[in-house]
């Protein structure tokens, strides 16, 4: 596997247009709203996370950036061109969430076709090496596992040896040693120079394999930025103890609190001031099993999305949110 | 386009449906009409070639409107849509699956023939073996758009009833399992107009030594433009949504 970044990068990328660009983009579907007023730039080279929760646009997004969904107001650009251009000038692969394995070709066929497609495909064999699919490639692509089919439909993505590579929800159908195996290929070709693109909803991934995290959220982006920003913005820490019978009533009050959930017998409460709200408790007596924890990207995620953090006034999701929480 | 094509005709040819049914229906049938129920000196030369034609042409046109049942489950596979991410463009796609049928009506069509030729007994000149064989082929174009135009607008349950709905009755109206000669007088001038007749009449004209009439050749023509238009509709219908 070569560790070289692309030969062809530097002239595509000469004229310093982003791989991707959004702006001001919206698509609805009836009443609904997917998107919702998207700006978005990823420049060359870069691993990005769109990070939601079903629903929450990611798919329609990808759509859009493909060029197989016109958005409904404002503009998509792939290397400052439309997305139909890059995609028919080759330099596009992309792995679809709903793609099912095409009957009565070998998975060799399949790969050798797609890749005859690009102008500079990558080699069919290393194609299949890959995608973990070096012994598979006689094998009938319709007569494979669902996890091997998901190899196939990445290996598709892979075949043109194309700059900007989009999966969404790649891992969906793969368990835990092939969803390893998957990464570690991916890593691999986002570290020849090539921008990747990739949906999920597993935030472990976003954090492990992505140089950034885009979260979305009703169509919105509502963080955007490296793991480590993100559990940072969302706010500080948990702390959690036993209620013991305690009322919960004082607790969403008490300072740097923002947001209260119990579990059992056990209060958790988010704080953007840990030392102030143990501070507080002790004034409350409520001490008993008291832990203080640094959010997780989970918390970070829920916090984000849900309207509580600092920077997304969104009175009806906070009244949601608060809802859930009581 | 010429490796799309190469995978698509690959495709249809190892669909074991397609070549039980799309081959070696055709072939059974022309083989059951000609010997059984012919009395004991089989069926005459005359019956035996116009059958040959007949089922010739039944076999060929049910593989070209087959290739739409074949676009609509390409549709439904999300194949098609893996296609519009590819550098492959639209065009090359509708029209490399326009040609897929051009390729897989040969073995339909050669294989009725060679059947007549080797098991019945059939005799003519080899032009006009070559002629009989180049008119089908052509003559299936219409057909192959009709079945395309089903497979891009219906979703691929309904596109395989529908397209063997055309197939049943285009072939029998159009007179290709019995002579049409055999029909009531209003079918007759009925089936006269049906494209089925005609691209049978392609095939018969040359058997009988001669070349297909003006009007064989204009109502063919006129199926064409309107197959072609209803395809052309359904594509761009489906492609907002494929």
């Amino acid at each position: 596997m070569t560790q070289t970044k692309r030969p062809d990068s530097a002239a595509h990328t000469a004229g310093g247009a982003p791989a991707v660009a959004f702006s001001g983009v919206t698509r609805s579907y009836g009443a609904v709203r997917a998107v919702d007023g998207l700006d978005l730039e990823i420049a060359a080279g870069e691993t990005v996370a769109l990070l939601g929760r079903n629903g929450a646009g990611k798919s329609t997004t990808l759509s859009m950036l493909l060029g197989l969904l016109p958005p409904g107001t404002g503009s998509v650009r792939l290397f400052g061109g439309t997305p139909q251009a890059a995609v028919r000038a080759g330099r596009v692969g992309a792995m679809l969430q709903d793609g099912k394995p095409v009957p009565r070709v070998t998975v060799r066929e399949l790969i050798t076709f797609v890749a005859g497609t690009y102008p500079r495909p990558m080699d069919v064999t290393e194609t299949l090496e890959l995608a973990g699919l070096g012994e598979f490639g006689g094998r009938r692509v319709d007569r494979l596992s669902g996890g091997q089919a998901q190899r196939v439909r990445f290996a598709v993505a892979l075949a043109g040896n194309p700059e900007l590579l989009v999966l969404d929800e790649p891992t969906a159908a793969l368990d835990v040693e092939a969803r390893r195996v998957f990464w570690r290929s991916m890593r691999a070709y986002a570290r020849r120079g090539n921008t990747v693109v990739f949906s999920t909803h597993y935030l472990e991934e976003a954090d492990e394999h992505a140089d950034r995290i885009v979260v979305m959220d009703a169509g919105r982006v509502v963080a955007d930025g490296t793991g480590a920003a993100i559990k940072r913005r969302a706010g500080g820490s948990l702390v959690s103890f036993d209620l013991a019978g305690a009322s919960t009533g004082p607790l969403s009050g008490l300072p740097g609190v923002s947001a209260v959930e119990v579990r059992g017998d056990r209060a958790l409460l988010r704080t953007a001031d840990s030392d102030a709200t143990v501070v507080a408790l002790a004034g409350l007596g409520l001490v008993r099993g008291l832990q203080v924890a640094p959010a997780g990207l989970e918390d970070a995620f829920l916090a984000l999305t849900s309207g509580n953090a600092p920077h997304t006034p969104a009175p009806d999701a906070a009244t949601r949110s608060a809802k859930e929480l009581a | 386009m010429l490796d799309y094509i190469r995978l698509e005709v690959r495709r249809t040819l190892r669909d074991r449906g397609f070549v039980i049914f799309g081959i070696g229906m055709p072939v059974l049938m022309y083989l059951l009409m000609t010997n059984i129920g012919a009395g004991p000196g089989g069926a005459g030369m005359e019956w035996k070639t116009a059958s040959m034609v007949g089922m010739a042409a039944y076999g060929a046109l049910g593989a070209a409107i087959g290739t739409g049942t074949g676009v609509a489950e390409d549709k439904q596979l999300g194949w098609l849509r893996q296609l519009r991410i590819t550098p492959l463009g639209p065009v090359q796609v509708v029209v490399g699956r326009g040609l897929t049928a051009a390729v897989t009506v040969v073995p339909a069509l050669a294989s009725v023939l060679l059947v007549g030729g080797l098991v019945n007994g059939v005799r003519m000149p080899a032009w006009q073996w070559a002629a009989l064989a180049g008119l089908l082929w052509i003559g299936t174009a219409p057909f192959t758009l009709l079945g395309l135009g089903n497979g891009y607008r219906l979703s691929a349950q309904s596109t395989g009833v529908v397209n063997t709905g055309c197939l049943l009755l285009l072939s029998i109206v159009g007179g290709l399992w019995f002579p049409a000669e055999l029909f009531p007088g209003w079918l007759r001038s009925l089936s006269s107009w049906t494209p089925g007749n005609r691209f049978a009449e392609l095939g018969q004209s040359v058997t009988q030594g001669g070349a297909p009439g003006l009007a064989t050749v204009a109502v063919l023509a006129a199926w064409l433009a309107l197959f072609g238009g209803y395809a052309v509709y359904a594509y761009r219908r489906a492609a907002r949504t494929v």
